[in-house]
């Protein structure tokens, strides 16, 4: 690159942050050029619409997400990925407006599954919820783009979140489906064997969970569910879709004694049921209960009947990721209350 | 200036708002609750106040099932053909 | 907003009644798609934790501002 096109890249750069249209790190400029290589690597045509993108119900292109995929700094490779990670935020079961508007904390993460990963080098291992991946980077940053840019999610403005978290610069990872003693997670959800998917989750920041020294299922899903009683509020009840990242050591600890995901998932859920006399508001805290589900009970402050954490067993969605060195796990919250988002799945269309 | 391409996309239309009444005498006024707590608090009390001051032909309530999503299309459908006005809380 | 902005649009007078912290938000929605002329109704911020009686009293403060917002 000569000199003087060094300087007119970086007045571009300078030009997007001052239009509003970054994430506040610098971005590529998406100049024809690049933006092409990326409509063409996706094997669609530029003017092809993807989706509305709430809450603007902006028109995705492919193009249009071709322009955000560059400046995020994608390989024109990644697109088809982005792509499937849009489509599945404008599914109306996301709930992107919500998602965008609220006032709480989510920003959609992005589940990669399939021979996909391992093309696109997408990390599943070591590290995998932090930086140093390409892949990882700038897919869930394109994402992110195209929901401010192409949705009108303006942090601030129309985006209301309150504290947000760092996963709006971008939240990607993959599933190490090889250190799994279970299906992944897309097969889990009806997709074949071989095929590549994108999950997406309107997700809170990961929460680590350190269990070094159980040797039994039930000790380690006892530690996993002290962790998971804490999602939302120590009280909050009929939760739905949250992700359990378990690493591999911790997978290896619950597929060796020959547990299978339902059984993690069942016996999760039914640790996670408390009696209403433990959810009153006032004690232990001013949240619990809402007053319409209180009014259920003639005495709530001495009844035993028992609510469950997460609305279904389901609701507790499981993936292995990580080094396959440490006894660590993370729950990644949804932002899943009732009539919400739930995750949502689209299969990866490669030219 | 390097020539680039925009990452946005403009969705606005030219709007008006509807015409008003010059009250709401024999008017029927939709109370939307969008679901959020304490929503319905406020528009019970404005319910009271529309029936004491306002003479209205009827008051409807109804209730969207989330604050966190648009109305459902019929829902709507059901509400703009069946009343004059409406009032739609509480967005907090 | 949305719901307000399409009962504006197929002729319902919408009064749509927001806490203040959220004047920026609204309005900028409203913008977005097009509805420069659309107004909320606004109460003081917050209200999750007010108890019921005080949520009525906001009510009657607002009252006067829904029934403008409504009518010519």
């Amino acid at each position: 690159m000569s000199r003087a096109s060094a300087e007119t890249e970086a007045d571009a750069i300078e030009e997007l942050y001052a239009r509003g249209v970054t994430d506040g790190l610098p971005v590529v400029p998406p100049t024809p050029a690049r933006v092409a290589r990326a409509v063409a690597a996706s094997g669609r045509r530029a003017e092809e619409l993807v989706a509305l993108v709430p809450p603007n119900y902006g028109r995705a292109t492919v193009e249009k997400v071709a322009v955000n995929a560059v400046m995020a700094g994608c390989r024109p490779e990644y697109l088809p990925v982005v792509l499937a990670a849009v489509e599945a935020v404008c599914d109306d079961a996301f709930d992107l407006h919500g998602v965008s508007a609220t006032t709480n904390s989510p920003s959609p993460l992005v589940v990669v599954n399939g021979p996909i990963r391992l093309a696109l080098d997408i990390n599943c291992g070591a590290g995998v919820l932090g930086s140093g991946w390409r892949a990882n980077a700038t897919i869930g940053r394109a994402l992110r783009l195209v929901c401010v840019n192409v949705g009108g999610a303006t942090p601030g403005v129309v985006s209301m979140s309150t504290l947000a978290h760092p996963g709006r610069y971008s939240y990607c990872i993959g599933e190490r489906e090889e250190a799994s003693p279970w299906e992944s997670l897309a097969v889990e959800h009806g997709f074949p064997v071989g095929g590549s998917t994108v999950a997406v989750l309107a997700a809170d920041a990961p929460l680590g969970v350190y269990d070094h020294r159980s040797r039994t299922p039930e000790d380690l899903l006892g530690t996993l569910a002290a962790s998971l009683a804490v999602v939302s509020h120590h009280k909050a009840t009929h939760w739905g879709d949250t992700l359990v990242v378990l690493s591999p050591e911790h997978a290896t600890t619950l597929g060796d004694a020959g547990w299978k995901k339902a059984d993690v998932r069942r016996w999760l859920w039914e640790r996670l049921r408390r009696p209403v006399r433990e959810l009153v508001p006032g004690r232990d805290g001013g949240e619990g209960l809402p007053e319409h589900v209180l009014a259920k009970f003639a005495d709530p402050a001495r009844d035993d009947t028992l609510i469950p954490k997460f609305r279904a067993p389901e609701n507790l969605k499981l993936v292995v990721a990580g080094g396959t060195a440490g006894r660590f796990s993370a729950i990644v919250p949804g932002w899943t209350f009732p009539k919400g988002s739930s995750l949502v799945l689209r299969p990866i269309r490669t030219p | 200036m390097a020539d680039y391409l925009d990452p946005t996309d403009s969705v606005a239309v030219p709007r008006k708002t509807a015409p008003r009444p010059a009250s709401l005498e024999g008017r029927t006024i939709t109370l939307l609750d969008i679901s959020k707590a304490k929503g319905d608090h406020l528009l019970d009390r404005i319910e009271e106040l529309l029936h004491e001051r306002a003479r209205p032909k009827a008051i409807v309530r109804k209730k969207k099932p989330t604050f966190a999503r648009p109305a459902p299309d019929a829902l709507r459908r059901e509400i703009a053909g069946a009343t004059d006005v409406l009032i739609e809380a509480l967005a907090d | 907003m949305h719901d307000g902005v399409f009962f504006e649009d197929h002729g319902i007078p919408t009064a749509t009644v927001i806490s203040a912290e959220f004047v920026g938000a609204a309005r900028a929605q409203a913008e977005a798609l097009g509805a420069t002329e659309y107004r909320t109704v606004v109460v003081p911020h917050p209200i999750q934790p007010l108890t019921r009686d005080e949520v009525r009293a906001l009510a009657d403060k607002a009252y006067d501002d829904i029934v403008r917002r409504l009518t010519t």
